[in-house]
């Protein structure tokens, strides 16, 4: 395998072999690794001794169900620490295919100038890509796809990463339809702004597989491994995911008093019903738009949908529960047109949904908009395209426009905005939340489950369960496994490790996979802690601690002595 | 008694989404599940009154009691 560096201030590229020390990595285990080895964590996120770092899991290219995910990771200028954002897509097998470990952006290229990294097989190149400043993520993919052709993999950023707003993500070609996915999470499209890169074209790599150390061993396991994802009752395709998508839990979250609504004040909606997944299913069936899709290759999930509006005209592809969450209950809005709209929106710009949401919500409360207003809430968003003053301060997040505003309800743990569960009724993603390397980020340890583990309202319990979560996430991020595949890796880690020992012949035991993922934590904590994050850092939002969230009239109550020895045993 | 029932997913197809169920004496979910048909085994999450519960948990009179089928946080 190999590395790809790209100086961006020489417009230069280099190939080299994959340092010793990184070879047994992968994702965002490679991520944490080398911002630690390479970066000063103290250093500007969007300077040019920032590195912006594009990884498969260690499964990338070998054509393991729901295994294709791409990590982007750099130092985050929203919580200033490491940070990796996964996304869908087929950029994750394409890197994975041609053998390319990490695609690792430097430096910085003069200001307001941008380039597009070109993948071909075995050679690369940076183009200059001025035409295509000023392009949300939609357009620049389709020039890009038009030129070097529609089965390529491209990675973008719109309006909000190029003028370096830290609410910005990077946008991700999928499969057919599935035109826009987000590594979305603590501003990363804002750290490839500042290197001056607007986009990565990879071409499809043709004729290229991953080459295995032990074939039998790896297909026996990747068989096995795909067999569990289709039998097991959540994930196959009579389980809740591939029939209502992600926004099958809007009804279980609401009931629960999660669904972050109205800025966060209060836990159910009273228009939730028409937010469900059922309701989603619903409208695209009768609209001929599409559930049921998928974003990567050969997914036996296929959790997407593809969103129309009331003529059949697609809208935006998908619809996921952390947007519903964030747009829709969270800004009053109770029709799943409005959310989609938004989500389109943002996904052009290139805006992460969570974090926009929470700003949206941010600056409602601050008077600039009503909650439900959908025209208003519009109006505010489309400022971020315009680069307004206001614009920009949504386009930066939710901690920026609290500040601005003077607002104090802002709902972000480590300077990130919360997703869509609400911690004073879920603490056991309150503690994740709060103690996570990567802040406030469900999918570093969702603890919202489907049997009663832990009481979500109690504090017992909740620090060994997130504990718990937050290892397995770090396996999850570091092999490219989308997080909804992980029961029967959880079930049997024999399957995972054989198929890595298949792939790479590394004769990993059960104890080296659970040292590696361990491993991420330990890595991200210490890069964290020399970029000046102390256990002071590691809290949720005071105000949650004292304001009851009806119906429970519950606080966050979970001790910090609980926040702060999380890690004692890890 | 009457306890207010509301099914969720694919739990729903052939049984009305929402209902109110009268039951007598003592019950617990499990109880109101084999009434209403539901197959323990494909429920994945009950709530009742908002408060996550197991199907051995008891039900108090005037609740509201969900059924939804195994989901997962995204």
């Amino acid at each position: 395998m190999k590395i790809l560096r790209v100086n961006m201030k020489e417009s230069a590229v280099r190939w080299e072999s994959v340092p010793k020390e990184y070879e047994q990595l992968g994702g965002r285990a490679l991520i944490a690794r080398l911002l630690l080895q390479e970066i000063p964590p103290a250093c500007d996120a969007l300077g040019p001794h920032n590195k912006l770092i594009f990884t498969p899991g260690l499964l990338g290219g070998a054509a393991v169900a729901t295994a294709g995910r791409l990590s982007v990771g750099a130092k985050s200028p929203l919580t200033r620490g490491a940070k990796e954002a996964n996304a869908g897509g087929t950029a994750g097998d394409a890197l994975g295919k041609l053998a390319i470990k990490a695609v690792v952006v430097e430096n910085q290229g003069q200001p307001k100038r941008f380039h597009v990294l070109v993948i071909d097989g075995d050679s690369a190149e940076l183009i200059p890509a001025d035409d295509l400043a000023g392009l949300g993520t939609y357009a620049t993919a389709d020039r890009l796809q038009e030129r070097f052709g529609a089965d390529s993999s491209v990675m973008s950023i719109g309006q909000a990463g190029e003028q370096l707003m830290t609410g910005a993500g990077i946008a991700t070609t999928g499969d057919r339809d599935q035109r826009s996915n987000h590594a979305a999470r603590g501003g990363l499209g804002a750290v490839m702004g500042s290197k001056g890169l607007k986009a990565v074209v990879i071409r499809k790599p043709l004729g290229r597989a991953v080459k295995m150390h032990d074939e039998q061993l790896f297909r026996t396991a990747a068989k096995a491994f795909a067999q569990k994802l289709i039998t097991d009752p959540k994930l196959g395709t009579k389980g809740s995911q591939h029939l209502y998508g992600t926004a099958s839990i809007v009804g279980a979250v609401n009931e629960m008093g999660s669904l972050p609504t109205r800025n966060f004040t209060e836990g159910t909606f009273e228009q939730s019903a028409d937010l469900r997944g059922e309701k989603l299913r619903e409208l695209m069936l009768a609209r001929e738009g599409k559930v049921g899709t998928r974003c990567m290759p050969g997914c036996v999930i296929a959790c997407r949908n593809l969103f129309v509006d009331e003529s059949g005209k697609p809208v935006v592809g998908t619809v996921q529960y952390e947007t519903i969450a964030l747009v829709g209950s969270n800004l009053g809005l109770g029709k799943l047109d409005d959310v989609a709209a938004i989500n389109y929106l943002c996904n052009d710009f290139g805006l992460d949904t969570i974090e926009t949401g929470a700003a949206l919500g941010v600056a409602i409360e601050a008077g600039l908009a009503k909650f439900g207003d959908f025209d208003g809430i519009i109006g505010l968003l489309k400022q971020v395209g315009e680069g307004t003053v206001i614009g920009r301060m949504i386009g930066c997040g939710a901690v920026t426009t609290g500040r601005v505003l003077g607002i104090r309800r802002v709902p972000t743990a480590l300077g990130q905005a919360m997703p869509g569960y609400d911690p004073r009724t879920l603490k056991g993603n309150g503690v994740t939340y709060a103690t996570s390397p990567q802040g406030a980020d469900h999918t570093a340890g969702n603890a919202f489950g489907a049997r009663k583990e832990v009481n979500p309202l109690g504090v017992e319990g909740q620090k060994a369960l997130s504990l718990r979560l937050q290892i397995i996430a770090a396996m999850l991020d570091s092999t490219g496994l989308c997080l909804f595949a992980r029961p029967p890796i959880i079930a049997n880690p024999q399957l995972m490790i054989d198929m890595i020992n298949g792939i790479y012949g590394w004769g990993w035991k059960l104890e080296d996979y659970d040292k590696f993922n361990r491993d991420v934590l330990r890595t991200e904590l210490e890069f964290n802690r020399r970029a000046g994050i102390t256990q002071a850092d590691y809290r949720i939002p005071e105000y949650m601690r004292e304001e009851p969230l009806p119906p429970h009239n519950a606080v966050f109550d979970v001790p910090d002595s609980d926040l702060d020895s999380i890690f004692d045993t890890l | 008694m009457a306890v207010d029932i509301e099914i969720f997913g694919q739990l729903l197809p052939g049984k009305p989404r929402r209902q109110t169920f009268e039951i007598q004496g003592r019950a617990a979910v499990r109880d109101i599940a084999n009434a209403l048909g539901l197959d323990p085994e494909e429920i994945g999450l009950v709530t009742v009154d908002n408060v996550q519960s197991e199907l051995d948990d008891p039900v108090q009179a005037d609740s509201r009691l969900c059924f939804f089928p195994y989901v997962s946080g995204g």
